[in-house]
């Protein structure tokens, strides 16, 4: 269906070639996942797939790519639209109406398909995808997770042999994130579409995939059956790491696989660990607040306390509310009724650089705080800004992520790198409670790990508490001593990681599926209590 | 959920009434009018953006009465009548005759102001009506196929605006959690700019990929149909009118 011959890309001023000789063949009705760090070229390689690379973006193509025979070198990507779907990591931005069904119908009415046409297949992709109920919806006012179905549908509807998506479950919640997958599953094994997934978060998509095209750091690419790649990947799913960990024989990559691989570990007897909660002093305490928007409430009768020292998950579905106490807790706006304190202050009161030392406020999206030409030009405002000494923050963004050159433009930092930015601004001014909105999307395995430790550390050391809001399951297994758990405003389970994460089947992680009933979510978690055991 | 009317539809009879309150020029009838329409949009509204234009209209409409009015009673050529209170005369130059500034304010010429601006924010009313129950989109739907293009373009741009007053929102709030207290312009727009170029970038790869362009003629999906209903309610408004007209 697709075939790469001697691929190579190198962008325009650029020196660095993306892709070196890459040759590979993809079936119809395969499903393959792209895999590689962040700014390893997944995006470039997705979009040569249909020709937006480089008809769309300039570069040197070398070597040619066809699909369906057709090669991308003689016709515009507009020429593919039948054949090639493409889905964008963010869908909201390739949205060109603002009414489901006409979304889903542009395409057609731009390739001059006649009406009876066009209305059948709206409503056939309307069935498949479990539209139906949503049709005549403005597309804004709809959740992530159906935004990513209609984004989809607009590529289902023109019949495509191939579909490519670019990071399609990063911004979803698990259930969300489950939804989309098993609907491109559905679609592969009923429609034998040929689906192509770029995503960081393998433990959500392996189990679905056929192979894997593995993009290393220095370039080079294999291509292979899952199993096999990940066997020697470096970045990979706690699922691999558990079998590593436990030295199977084999690598499977569904949950089912390893469980039955694991039986004899699941059945011995190990003793009860006793979890060591820490007494602290509150940090933060919300009582009783409620805020509603335009009507629609949005957080209900709302408390907790946060204590020093502690790192905190909020965690819950789309629009659970989720970002809404976080604001209020950061004060951007008084909750309707109730109060908050942090420190015994009110945040809403907070200015200036009183407002810096109190509260560091990392939003979701993280270049929001950046304004400056260059890294350097940050870290020297944020020294200005809290009368350090010259190049503290630059030190510390050293500590985090070495080897960024103070020229680079915040703009073509890669994802992870932003992030370590707007964090070691945020920490410059050592404030006394750390807030986070969705800090990991987009990071791969490495990244994430080097921001849980960051975070680590700075609870730790300074006793200061750590709240963050996040879709990712697996962080929160690693980094969060507690998770509070919101749904339509209010807090439905509060407690520690472990016991929240286990209560839920949908919320748990990859480690805890695999071990249940045992009680443990991480890798070390395991390995820990088979070291103790022995 | 409620089968909308016709786009053109509402156009239409909103034409035709105004046409109606302008040849019969009496603003009780105008403002029973404006009352009725006023009953019909809240009766017909879907909860969309476009739904707020007719409290906007009768806004607007209420300003123009307003100004109207003042200039009305300041401005003008004396009519005789029962005076309410006269304001005094500012003298204007030999060259600028039959202009009076203030005056004696006479009932008449404050009714005859009243009901002027009246009619004008009737008028107002009445499209601000039609134009808050069909969605521009839908309307633009219906347009000719040689105007559709240009059509489409601006439904990217509105389509636009709102995105980029989130991103501007979120930008401040962002940067006044930072405790930047006078956030300046530069701060706000460069990565606004960027956000904007980016998405810009990405729509247009999207439109490319999805076949736009390619096709020189384009077909219409789900043509709006002109039914039974939208006969009648034009029929009765233009009954309405043809008897306003008469009178």
């Amino acid at each position: 269906m697709i075939t790469f011959s001697n691929v190579s890309l190198l962008y325009p001023r650029s020196t660095k070639t993306i892709l070196e000789d890459l040759s590979f063949e993809i079936e119809e009705g395969e499903m393959v996942l792209v895999m590689g760090e962040t700014g390893s070229g997944k995006s470039s390689l997705l979009r040569l797939v249909n020709g937006l690379v480089p008809h769309h973006t300039g570069g040197i193509l070398a070597g040619d790519i066809s699909v369906d025979g057709i090669s991308t070198r003689t016709v515009k990507p507009g020429a593919f639209a039948h054949l090639v779907g493409i889905v964008g990591q963010n869908p909201l931005n390739g949205f060109v109406t603002d009414i489901v069904e006409e979304e889903l119908a542009f395409s057609m009415e731009a390739l001059n398909f006649a009406p009876d046409v066009m209305r059948k297949r709206v409503e056939e992709v309307l069935d498949i995808l479990g539209l139906t109920a949503i049709r005549h919806r403005s597309i804004a006012t709809l959740s992530g997770g159906e935004q990513q179905r209609v984004a989809i549908g607009t590529a289902l509807v023109m019949h495509p042999k191939v579909l490519v998506l670019d990071e399609p479950t990063s911004a979803l919640d698990p259930i969300a994130a489950e939804e989309v997958l098993s609907v491109l599953h559905r679609l592969v094994h009923d429609l034998s579409v040929t689906v192509i997934i770029a995503e960081h978060r393998l433990e959500r998509v392996i189990q679905f995939v056929d192979r894997i095209i593995h993009i290393e750091g220095n370039g080079e690419t294999s291509i292979g059956l899952a199993e096999d790649i990940l066997k020697r990947a470096e970045l990979v799913p706690p699922i691999i790491r558990l079998a590593r960990a436990l030295n199977l024989d084999e690598i499977k990559t569904s949950v089912r696989e390893v469980r039955r691989q694991t039986e004899e570990i699941r059945t011995r007897d190990f003793p009860a660990t006793v979890s060591n909660a820490r007494a602290s002093t509150p940090a933060i305490v919300v009582s009783d607040i409620s805020h509603s928007y335009n009507g629609k409430i949005a957080l209900h009768k709302t408390s907790t306390t946060i204590g020093h020292g502690e790192i905190v998950a909020i965690m819950g579905r789309n629009g659970a509310g989720k970002s809404t106490l976080l604001h209020a807790i950061v004060g951007l706006h008084s909750p309707d009724s109730g109060s908050i304190t942090v420190n015994e202050i009110d945040p809403v009161t907070l200015k200036g650089a009183n407002r810096r030392r109190a509260i560091g406020y990392v939003p979701q999206e993280p270049s929001d705080l950046l304004f400056s030409q260059s890294v350097g030009d940050e870290c020297a405002q944020a020294d200005r800004d809290n009368d350090l000494a010259p190049n503290a923050t630059w030190k510390l963004l050293n500590s985090l992520v070495p080897n960024i050159s103070l020229n680079t433009h915040p703009n073509d930092l890669s994802e992870g790198q932003r992030l370590a930015l707007v964090l070691s601004i945020v920490l410059s001014a050592s404030p006394e409670v750390l807030v986070l909105d969705e800090p990991t999307r987009g990071l791969d395995y490495r990244a994430k790990n080097l921001f849980a430790l960051a975070l680590k550390e700075y609870a730790t050391q300074s006793n200061r508490p750590v709240l963050l809001a996040t879709h990712d399951v697996e962080l929160v297994a690693e980094l969060a001593d507690r998770v509070l758990f919101l749904a339509e405003g209010e807090i439905v389970a509060d407690g520690s990681t472990l016991d929240v994460l286990l209560s839920s089947p949908a919320f748990a992680p990859q480690v805890a599926k695999i071990m249940s009933p045992k009680p443990w979510l991480t890798v070390s978690d395991v390995v820990t209590a088979i070291g103790n055991a022995e | 959920m409620r089968k909308p009317l016709h786009p053109l539809t509402l156009w239409i009879a909103a034409i035709l009434l105004a046409f109606g309150v302008v040849a019969l020029d009496s603003a009780y009838i105008a403002l029973a009018i404006v009352g009725a329409v006023a009953i019909f949009v809240y009766i017909r509204r879907d909860g969309s953006p476009w739904n707020m234009s007719f409290a906007l209209s009768l806004r607007i409409g209420a300003t123009i009465l307003a100004i109207r009015t003042v200039v009305g009673v300041l401005i003008g050529v004396p009519i005789p009548g029962r005076t309410l209170f006269t304001i005094p005369i500012l003298h204007l130059p030999t060259w600028m005759p039959g202009i009076r500034i203030g005056g004696a304010v006479t009932i008449e010429r404050l009714s005859s102001s009243l009901h002027e601006g009246v009619i004008i924010a009737a008028m107002i009313a009445l499209f601000g009506a039609a134009t808050s129950l069909t969605s521009p989109h839908r309307l633009l739907r219906v347009t000719p196929s040689f105007i559709y293009e240009i059509g489409i373009t601006l439904v990217i741009a509105t389509s636009l605006f709102p995105q980029l007053a989130t991103s501007v929102r979120r930008i401040r709030t962002a940067q006044r959690l930072r405790g930047t207290e006078k956030v300046h312009l530069r701060s706000i727009a460069l990565p606004l700019l960027e956000e904007s170029l980016a998405q810009s970038l990405q729509l247009a790869a999207s439109m490319d990929a999805r076949g736009y362009g390619i096709s020189r003629k384009r077909s219409r999906y789900r043509p709006q149909q002109w039914l039974f209903r939208d006969s009648a309610f034009v029929a009765v408004t233009t009954l309405i009118t043809l008897a306003m007209v008469a009178q």
